[in-house]
């Protein structure tokens, strides 16, 4: 017996593929994409790795008291975003929130703090709060609460609608369900999510250390702009092995919530 | 007066689910309803209980009806207490809700010692055994102080053993003074354990009739009419 032909790709997949090529071409041209220029400016480069290595193991005590504060600045820019997630969270769910009024204004709010990134929000704050950890905590809440309370509200629409039924049906109110049905069936999942935004909000806070907003990140900036490449690396070395840290961590505790 | 329903009739798209279903239960009765798939009794029941809306008829209920559903539908994560608990949630506010008092763990507590399993309040009902839940969820409708329990096809997805033990639980409930109304998929769990069945085909009352003179013929007919 034969098996069914191949049908022929149509004709839209060949207008997708030219539009894909088409779109790649001029992206090229827009960032000025040469690979030649990097071929040329080798020599740059290994001046610059000339002065980076070896690194300066005399700022590791600085290093390592700044990575402290990073892992500060994320660990406050996740919990305190946690009551303002929770709260738009539940109000942008529609399984517990069925007035539309609400839930459109909640989640408004929500995209609003999630497209304002991170770093515009610490600059933001420094003006207001001076250079300085604090103003990074600050950014970090505003912006994670906008992500998180999205992810948490989605993780609330996935739960199984049976039990809340169940108890709309004994009688129970939107908000009761929400509290009695909803959150003790979502808080595996809540916990993993805080937990990854955990993991990425002290990647954040080293990009806001960048703009001045405290940490390991300013340690890089400065020492970019002294042109001590050496002190540079040093703080790099320290920040992957923190980052590897934290990812391991945060990978481990979801691995165990999961089972 | 348990739950009385009249002149029940419900049209999904068009199509005729009920053609005007009457229905008694008496308080301390337990009536079964039997039928093929869609022949409009889990409708009836949805109906009652007010998740569906009826395009006529009427449907009074003494005291509130309590809902037990197939998929028994408990919050698997929360001990078998807190669910039980959650069933008093339509006379608690909001900030009672939050953590049930003492007097209401009581109350579930007793509920639970109802269907036979106060020694596994604290386990998670997602833990317990499908019997087992589904005993669980009829405390919870025992903690909602209802005196009518409507049941939509509570054994359909246990094993005859668990099957055999809610039904009979049900009509020990039924002994206690409550109206039960139960769609059960075994005849002869029926003729064992309810007072009256009654026969639902195509969105009416085929036969109604007390389970000691239950005909096998008629009962058999409610599924042929289906195929």
């Amino acid at each position: 017996m034969n098996p069914p032909t191949r049908k022929a790709p149509s004709p839209v997949a060949f207008i997708v593929i030219a539009v894909l090529v088409g779109v790649h071409v001029l992206a090229w041209q827009g960032t000025g994409f040469s690979p030649g220029a990097l071929v040329e400016g080798w020599r740059g480069m290994a001046d610059f790795l000339d002065q980076a290595f070896p690194p300066d193991l005399g700022v590791l005590g600085d290093s390592l008291d700044a990575a402290v504060i990073t892992l500060y600045i994320g660990l406050l820019g996740t919990t305190f975003s946690i009551p303002f997630a929770l709260l738009l969270g539940v109000l942008a769910s529609r399984v517990t929130t069925p007035n539309s009024w609400t839930y459109q204004i909640a989640r408004s709010i929500l995209s609003v703090l999630r497209s304002v990134p991170d770093v515009v929000f610490a600059l933001i704050f420094v003006t207001a709060v001076g250079l300085g950890p604090f103003a990074g905590v600050l950014a970090l809440v505003f912006h994670n609460t906008g992500v998180m309370g999205k992810l948490w509200a989605e993780a609330m629409e996935e739960t199984d609608p049976g039990p809340r039924e169940a108890l709309r049906v004994a009688g129970a109110s939107g908000a009761q369900t929400a509290v009695n049905a909803v959150l003790p069936a979502v808080l595996p999942q809540m916990v993993g999510l805080l937990l990854y935004r955990f993991d990425v909000n002290v990647r954040s806070s080293l990009v806001l250390g960048l703009v001045g907003a405290g940490g390991i990140g300013f340690l890089i900036n400065q020492s970019i702009k002294l042109f001590r490449f050496d002190q540079m690396v040093t703080h790099i070395i320290v920040v992957v092995i923190v980052v590897v840290l934290v990812d391991q961590f945060s990978a481990y505790v979801r691995r165990k919530l999961a089972t | 007066m348990g739950i009385q329903i009249t002149g029940l009739r419900k049209s999904f798209a068009g199509k005729q689910v009920l053609a005007g279903v009457d229905l008694t239960v008496a308080p301390g009765e337990f009536v079964a309803v039997l039928g093929a798939n869609g022949s409009g009794k889990s409708t009836v029941l949805r109906c009652a209980v007010g998740l569906q809306r009826p395009d006529s008829g009427t449907v009074d209920i003494d005291g509130g009806a309590a809902m037990v559903f197939q998929q028994i539908h408990l919050v698997g994560r929360r001990s078998a207490l807190d669910n039980v608990c959650s069933g008093a949630l339509g006379r608690l506010k909001l900030r009672q809700s939050l953590v049930f008092s003492r007097d209401i763990r009581r109350e579930a507590m007793d509920c639970l010692d109802r269907v036979g399993l106060a020694d596994r309040a604290g386990d998670r009902a997602g833990r317990l055994s499908g019997g087992q839940q589904q005993r669980v969820a009829i405390a919870r409708a025992l903690c909602q102080r209802a005196k009518v329990i409507l049941a939509d096809e509570p054994v359909s997805a246990l094993d005859p053993s668990a099957a055999e033990q809610v039904v009979s639980l049900l009509a020990s409930l039924a002994e206690e003074g409550l109206a039960v109304l139960a769609v059960l998929h075994q005849p002869e769990l029926a003729q064992r354990f309810a007072h009256r069945i009654v026969g639902l085909n195509q969105g009416k009352v085929a036969f109604e009739t007390t389970a000691a003179a239950m005909d096998t013929q008629a009962v058999n007919s409610l599924y042929e009419g289906a195929r």
